[in-house]
């Protein structure tokens, strides 16, 4: 209890602090902020993928943000109301079209190849009896096709938290990859990735389609 | 029942810092039950109208609705509606009127603690011109005007005028910021992709921030409100953790491990990224220092490990793991030391987050097969379900004031984002449009 206490403490104190600063915060104009954004970007450029795994980080500890209040008082002076810092206009890059094409090229691929998806059952990972003749025959065709290179999605149904169905959707498309292996599939020729709950290949909340989402897809890489 | 009263006694006790102090003590029941004592009433409040000065005829009454609703929003203040009481909402001027003065005392015998109204018109004629807009607050404690705002801004920021005015008048009577102005960061469907948007708290106000045609999902804020960390599929083959820049949509990764990179949040300080990665095998917890770039491995397990959230002191963090299984809360310092489990109620629980005052962990609980939020104080001695029925609720994300949640539920067929008060009360639906909007996260205060 005290113990209990002495920790909880420390969490009203910290609260408190913060709380006390972002009342200093009042003062920050809206601009400072926006130059201490740009000069934490300079050093971390775009999108590019960094050799070390980690990108450049910002000092995101700073208080200040919308425009602190003023208070109520008896005579007010006149506060210009803006949209504050939040002013993002969509990337352009028009990366959007490009993915899209990639996408349909992939599913055509695919589709052309014959290749088979596996299902599985509610919370499982399990590879059944249905999955393997499905991933024999995708093993067959691996073997004929011997510079293709195929990514394994694995995917859920809606039921579920995003973020822990993105763990089982990788659970089971390691499932998946892992048969294909040992059906004789050079493991160099797999890589996986797990779309969770977020790619779904049907939207009704019935058993039919949530089964259907369940599932290991076998995905021919066409381009990169 | 129990819990019910329990909860809303948590409210209660969330109101006043003296109730909080009670709760922080969590450990004893003795203890909480103090915090369920009728010790804080809400502040009665009545908007005796915002009048139009000058302007296009909605202006007055949007910012009148805006008001109120963040009024009630705020949970600080009891909104009395004053026609009903018998009192006409008279144009009060600003308040030295002889007539004001019959509405004031009018106003206090019908228990109204605070009057609030104003008047919003345009600088110029010109229908582009600047809204002027002018709140006044009586105090029926001290029977005088205590003061007033004067706001101007393009008419595109009346929303933004009203969602201050409401900060000002919660910040004035409980010395806290006020949630009015705080941002909801969401994934919402565009196409086949999920993009990342960002609403105001109220729903209102959307913008979308990536169109990158693919999957962004999961987004949390920084500390300083300028930044969204969140998940992305480069060449939707690897994931990693993004960011981007509300002020600018600059975006960057930072996170380029190989594998699965997921559930990012960063420390309330600032100071570390915690996250969840498969690149050294299964999924594990991770934390960046984000001033040396360097990361320490958090766990080390078989099982799936994922989704931290800090507790708001950041020493310690609540994650999920179905290292027994099913996936399930444990708790361990942030340094990954003294790992324990929390929850040992049913075999689904998931996606936690730590409340800003500390006190509880709401996260996504199954019963009955259905994906619903429950409660559960830290020390595992309290824990309540607050939503019921069909659907699957996911991603419940803390307001910054601690009294509310924001959390998407397919309870309406498609999946939109709702928000809910910490008792459980006044369910309200936030998005409308698209057919799935999911993964809210509230910003904090500014």
């Amino acid at each position: 209890m005290t113990k209990t206490l002495g920790i909880y403490g420390v969490t009203l104190v910290v609260s408190l602090a913060l709380m006390s600063m972002s009342g200093c915060s009042k003062k920050s104009v809206q601009s400072g902020g926006d130059s201490q954004a740009t000069q934490g970007m300079a050093k971390g450029g775009t999108a590019d993928s960094p050799k070390s795994g980690v990108g450049s980080f910002p000092d995101t500890s700073l208080q200040s943000g919308g425009g602190g209040l003023q208070g109520i008082n008896k005579n007010p002076s006149e506060e210009r109301v803006g949209g504050g810092t939040l002013l993002a206009k969509v990337d352009p890059s028009g990366s959007a079209g490009r993915q899209m094409d990639e996408i349909r090229a992939e599913q055509a691929a695919s589709a052309a190849a014959g290749l088979r998806d596996v299902f599985f059952a509610y919370d499982s990972w399990t590879i059944s009896e249905d999955g393997r003749q499905a991933l024999s025959r995708d093993a067959e065709w691996m073997k004929s096709n011997s510079s293709a290179q195929i990514k394994v999605e694995g995917h859920c149904d809606e039921r579920g938290t995003s973020a822990y169905n993105l763990v089982l959707g990788e659970k089971r498309a390691k499932a998946a990859r892992n048969y294909l292996v040992e059906l004789g599939v050079g493991a160099n020729r797999l890589s996986v990735v797990s779309y969770g709950k977020e790619r779904p290949s049907c939207n009704e909340h019935t058993e039919a389609c949530y089964q259907q989402n369940r599932r290991g897809h076998l995905s021919l890489k066409t381009g990169k | 029942m129990t819990q019910v009263k329990l909860i809303s006694a948590l409210v209660g006790g969330l109101l006043l810092m003296a109730g909080a102090i009670g709760i922080l003590e969590s450990g004893a029941a003795d203890v909480f039950l103090e915090a369920t004592r009728p010790d804080f009433q809400k502040i009665s409040l009545a908007v005796a109208g915002i009048h139009n000065a000058g302007g296009p005829d909605w202006l007055g009454g949007r910012i009148e609705e805006v008001l109120k609703k963040d009024v009630k929003r705020s949970l600080v203040f009891d909104l009395l509606d004053l026609p009903s009481l018998g009192i006409k909402t008279v144009d009060i001027g600003n308040g030295t009127e002889a007539s004001s003065k019959a509405v004031f005392k009018q106003a206090a015998e019908k228990g109204v603690s605070v009057l609030v109204w104003g008047k919003a018109g345009l600088k110029e004629a010109d229908k582009d011109a600047d809204v002027n807009m002018e709140g006044f607050v009586y105090d029926s404690g001290s029977d005088e005007v205590v003061g007033g705002k004067r706001y101007a801004g393009s008419p595109s920021v009346v929303r933004l005028m009203a969602h201050r005015f409401a900060d000002e008048l919660v910040f004035r009577y409980t010395g806290e910021p006020g949630i009015a102005r705080t941002k909801i960061a969401y994934v919402a469907e565009h196409g086949s992709a999920r993009e990342l948007f960002v609403m105001d708290y109220d729903g209102y106000d959307t913008r979308q921030l990536t169109a990158d045609g693919f999957l962004n999902l999961m987004p949390r804020w920084s500390p300083d409100r300028r930044f969204l960390v969140f998940t992305a599929y480069r060449n939707r083959n690897t994931q990693d953790i993004d960011m981007i820049e509300l002020a600018t949509g600059k975006r960057w990764t930072v996170i380029s491990l190989g594998g699965l990179n997921i559930t990012p949040a960063l420390s309330p300080d600032g100071n570390f990224l915690a996250f969840a990665s498969s690149h050294e095998g299964n999924s594990d917890l991770y934390r960046l220092d984000t001033r040396t770039k360097a990361i320490q491995r958090l766990t080390s397990n078989p099982a799936g490990d994922l989704s931290p959230s800090w507790s708001p002191n950041g020493r310690e963090l609540v994650f999920v793991s179905d290292r027994g299984g099913g996936p399930q809360l444990f708790l361990m310092g942030s340094d990954g030391s003294n790992v324990r489990r929390l929850t040992f109620e049913g075999d689904y629980n998931a996606a936690p987050v730590w409340s800003p005052r500390g006190n509880w962990i709401a996260y996504v609980c199954r019963a009955r097969r259905e994906y619903k939020l429950c409660l559960i104080s830290p020390d595992g001695q309290k824990r309540t379900q607050l939503t019921t029925g069909p659907g699957v609720d996911d991603s419940p994300s803390w307001s910054p004031d601690g009294r509310h949640l924001v959390f998407s539920s397919t309870a309406d067929g498609k999946s939109h984002i709702y928000m809910i008060n910490a008792d459980g009360k006044d369910i309200e639906r936030l998005t409308f449009e698209g057919t799935h909007n999911s993964a809210p996260s509230w910003s904090p205060a500014s």
